[in-house]
């Protein structure tokens, strides 16, 4: 169901907008339109506009710093302190938020920092220290000399030969004052450490640039040390840092623990204030009066005008506008549904939210999408295993879309459980052989009365579908849809008949009539489509054919499915019924799972976006997004 | 009828239907994992349409069952 939206205005003496403005943030049920063009805007004063710029850069601030800090969950008494700032002057809270955020930006940026650089070399370190160490036996060789820079050197075992064109380069660009040594450190590189002269430190840079040969850097503080030393140094600091960062952490939970849920407070609050200001702006003002338009849920307005003749008083009216039906297209939509069908107005809402004024499909989606799954996977054994992961998986999962189809999920594997009773079936035909189970419709054995079980599913919810669209049709005025749904209908009732004909359910004599109406539901629809309609006319009706011919997927999908469960149970057969069997048919009864889980989903979504949503519904709606305070919990 | 034949022909009848429902999946899930990775709000669509070729095989099943099980 979608709730039934009402336009209204609120016209008030210019000397409530304050009261008005809390009163309507507070009840949280209008959205608020744009002013008309044709009025003047209210405007801000200087002091109100000052105080909007300085929010929205203490709320960015804020934002930043809550970042930085580690999470807290919300303490309980969240309203109460919510409550106890809101009713505080947008001042003071101000004042006091500014500054906390200067006694606190620098320490917490600080903090966050360090702990940054100490994760940071707690990943890089040890991958000196091990080069560092590869390097070492080349490294004890060479005193460390002052005016001397050292360069060390991996090379790829198959690059070894760059090493000898140094060898020969060197002399010449040093004026013979280097050392160089060079060794195989593990079976495909070779390390090499060059100790020259400062002056011709450019040059030999140079001479490694041009090889592109990977020089080991170490930090910029090692970098005029001698090997032993930067490497203890490395080893002394990569010990300490664990100790170091507990320290850092402590110190930003303390910060947490004391500030976290003062600073969600005054947050919440501003950026509730700061709404505040900025939703005028979508009010018109006359010299003494505003006026503001928005839509809310038609059920709530007596609700809202009383809480705005206790909060503010007489000076003010609210009223319902009357609105054309272009107006209504734009309404906003609030899907309302009974419990058990709301998980599925998440389906419906992937497909597309529907525009205001049409039907929503959902409760009809929750009775059927169920029903055609439970068809499809049908199997004691397997609802039973869905059933439980479903169950165990929804009670972790946070509200949300996932949630809802876990429910979704849920309902089916019910259906699947009682499809698994009339199908006999339990791990495929394992139940019948191990305890006796009784099929009352074994589907593997009645192929084509499974086929027309389908297909009579298919009849229903087509015609429901195209019910629902005539009904639709004629209630917004669409003579066109209107139109071509009639004419689909009747050209079905025509093939219906010939089908019972050919059944022996009606007598011979109706053949020639149900020829006739299927003729005129043709006719009808060429006359709807236009000049096309010639050609498309007689497609669109096989094309209705089709959809309910679609339906044959449930009985299609399910036969697959019974198939893999009887492979499983042949293959442990096969293999002795001994262990390995066991093993071998419970992973195919698995996979059999998993894609009886994947398969029966999309195969019944898409007969109800495709086939059945094809003949009434109207996606393009909005989203109702009322005025209201953040949710702070 | 011969019962090989009748064989051969249900196999014909999933077999080539699967070919063309492969095909026309295939394009339509190239296309679609791209627009979805745009637009995740369009997976709703995508599966949509992804599904439609199915209706092929499924054609393509129901007509080989027929074949083999109504005499």
């Amino acid at each position: 169901m979608l709730v039934k939206m009402t336009k209204i205005q609120i016209i008030g003496t210019r000397d409530v907008v304050d009261q008005t403005v809390k009163a309507l943030h507070r009840a949280g049920v209008v959205q608020i339109e744009e002013k008309l063009p044709s009025v003047d805007p209210l405007a801000l004063d200087d002091v109100a506009a000052r105080q909007r710029d300085e929010m929205t850069l203490l709320v960015a601030r804020l934002e930043a710093l809550l970042a930085l800090l580690p999470k807290r969950p919300p303490p309980g008494d969240m309203a109460a302190r919510y409550d106890a700032e809101a009713s505080r002057s947008t001042g003071d809270v101000l004042a006091e938020t500014k500054n906390a955020l200067a006694q606190l930006d620098a320490p917490a940026q600080n903090l966050a920092r360090r702990r940054d650089e100490l994760q940071a070399d707690q990943v890089t370190l040890p991958r000196y220290a091990t080069t560092m160490r590869q390097l070492m036996p080349l490294a004890a060789d060479l005193e460390p000399l002052q005016h001397y820079e050292t360069v060390a050197l991996l090379v790829e075992r198959k690059f070894a030969a760059v090493l000898e064109m140094f060898r020969e380069e060197l002399p010449g660009i040093t004026n013979n004052q280097f050392e160089f040594v060079s060794r195989d450190i593990d079976k495909d590189t070779t390390a090499a450490i060059i100790v020259f002269s400062r002056e011709h430190s450019a040059a030999v840079h140079n001479l490694i640039g041009r090889e592109s040969i990977s020089q080991v850097r170490l930090p910029e503080e090692l970098t005029n040390v001698p090997f032993q030393e930067a490497l203890k140094t490395i080893e002394t600091r990569l010990a300490s840092i664990p100790k170091e960062l507990e320290k850092l952490n402590r110190e930003l939970d303390a910060l947490a623990n004391e500030w976290h849920a003062r600073l969600s407070v005054w947050g919440a609050v501003l950026r509730d204030r700061l709404q505040e200001l900025e939703v005028r702006g979508r009010f018109g003002a006359t010299a003494y009066t505003f006026v503001v338009g928005g839509w809310m849920p038609r059920q709530r307005v007596p609700e809202l005008r009383a809480l705005l003749a206790r909060e503010v008083g007489d000076q003010i009216l609210l009223e319902e506008v009357p609105v054309t039906e272009h107006d209504l297209e734009h309404a906003p939509v609030v899907m309302s549904n009974p419990g058990p069908a709301k998980p599925f107005e998440y389906l419906v809402r992937m497909m597309a939210l529907p525009r205001y004024g049409t039907i929503d499909p959902t409760p009809i989606m929750a009775i059927f999408l169920p029903i055609f799954f439970g068809m499809i996977l049908g199997d004691v054994g397997y609802g039973v295993i869905v059933l439980l992961g479903a169950l165990y998986l929804a009670r972790k999962a946070k509200p949300g879309g996932f949630r809802s189809l876990l429910i979704v999920i849920l309902y089916c594997s019910i259906w699947s459980i009682a499809f698994g009773f009339l199908y006999g079936e339990f791990f495929g035909e394992l139940g019948e052989k191990l305890f006796h189970m009784h099929p009352y419709f074994p589907r593997g054995q009645s192929v084509v009365a499974l086929f027309i079980f389908s297909l009579a599913f298919g009849v229903v919810q087509i015609s429901l579908g195209f019910a629902l669209g005539i009904y639709q049709a004629a209630k917004l005025h669409q003579r066109h849809e209107l139109l071509d749904r009639v004419a689909k209908v009747i050209a079905l009732i025509g093939v219906f008949g010939l089908v019972a004909v050919s059944a022996n359910y009606l007598p011979k004599e109706l053949t020639t009539p149900s020829i006739g109406i299927v003729i005129v539901g043709t006719v009808l629809l060429m006359y709807t489509l236009g000049w096309i309609g010639i050609l498309l006319g007689p497609i669109e009706i096989l094309t209705t054919l089709g959809n309910i011919l679609s339906y044959l997927r449930l009985a299609a999908i399910g036969l697959s499915s019974v198939y893999l469960a009887l492979v499983a149970n042949e293959l442990a057969g096969v293999l002795g019924g001994g262990i390995v069997g066991i093993i071998v048919g419970a992973l195919f009864h698995a996979l059999n799972i998993a894609l009886g889980i994947l398969s029966p989903t999309i195969q019944s979504l898409r007969l109800h976006y495709v086939e059945f949503f094809g003949k009434f519904y109207e996606g393009g709606g909005t989203d109702f997004a009322p005025f209201k305070r953040e949710n702070i919990m | 009828m011969d019962a090989g034949l009748l064989a051969i022909g249900a196999g014909l009848a999933v077999g080539l239907a699967a070919i063309g429902t492969g095909l026309a999946q295939g394009k339509i899930g190239a296309a679609g994992a791209g627009a979805v990775a745009e637009k995740p709000e369009l997976v709703g669509t995508m599966i949509v349409l992804l599904a439609i070729p199915e209706t092929m095989i499924i054609l393509g099943f129901a007509v080989a069952a027929i074949i083999l099980f109504v005499k």
